[in-house]
């Protein structure tokens, strides 16, 4: 099967630990950036460059897709990664819309403490495992 | 769209792994060619041609499109 790790071409390979990088420099930013908020009580225009800042690795991860899109010659391989990006997009808005509504109840919405970019990785991982397994 | 490219790769006793290799593809697209799931670019049909020695034409048949035995039947 391919992108399993016996089977990982060296872009493949690349992009998935460029996938991985930028998911810990999500967690990592949005973590410091949590803390900088709460302890250090910034400036206005602190808050909107750090806000600019935390988008840093969401903007890596369509350059990598991007790059790997571009790169790939197995055109049915890159068929299916596609369709992975357009299933891990469509399950992001959805539920950024589903939390959009719970908005205005903050003692719901505190709960529910999910990064755009996590969802997005993580549907687009399961979509993309689900069609080589149906395609084996 | 239909294909003879399992009859072709049976003649030559090639696995699906073997041609695949010929092809620099992964194993899953000829798969998904041979089984129709999957109608691969022109580039790849000119290669797939070359590397049987035959047309795309003779390979590949359009749904719907007449055949040796006659026009196809009108789809109901």
């Amino acid at each position: 099967m391919p992108l399993c790790n016996r089977h990982l071409s060296p872009l493949q390979r690349r992009s998935i630990q460029l996938f991985g990088a930028n998911l810990t420099l999500t967690a990592v930013l949005t973590m410091g950036a949590h803390e900088f908020y709460k302890q250090a009580h910034p400036a206005v225009v602190f808050v909107y460059l750090l806000a600019g800042v935390l988008t840093i690795p969401v903007i890596g991860v369509i350059v990598v897709a991007g790059r790997y899109l571009k790169r790939e010659t197995d055109e049915f391989i890159r068929m299916m990664v596609v369709q992975s990006l357009l299933w891990g997009l469509g399950v992001t808005f959805a539920m950024d819309t589903f939390l959009g509504g719970l908005f205005a109840f903050p003692e719901i919405y505190r709960l529910i403490p999910i990064l755009n970019l996590d969802l997005f990785c993580v549907t687009c991982g399961f979509a993309l495992r689900i069609q080589l397994w149906r395609n084996r | 769209m239909k294909n003879r490219l399992r009859v072709l790769r049976a003649e030559r006793g090639w696995s699906q792994a073997d041609l695949a290799a010929r092809l620099e593809v992964s194993r899953q697209s000829v798969n998904a060619i041979e089984t129709g799931k999957f109608d691969p670019s022109l580039p790849l049909a000119f290669r797939l041609a070359r590397l049987f020695e035959a047309t795309i034409e003779s390979i590949f048949v359009e749904d719907g499109a007449p055949t040796e035995q006659g026009p196809a039947k009108p789809e109901v």
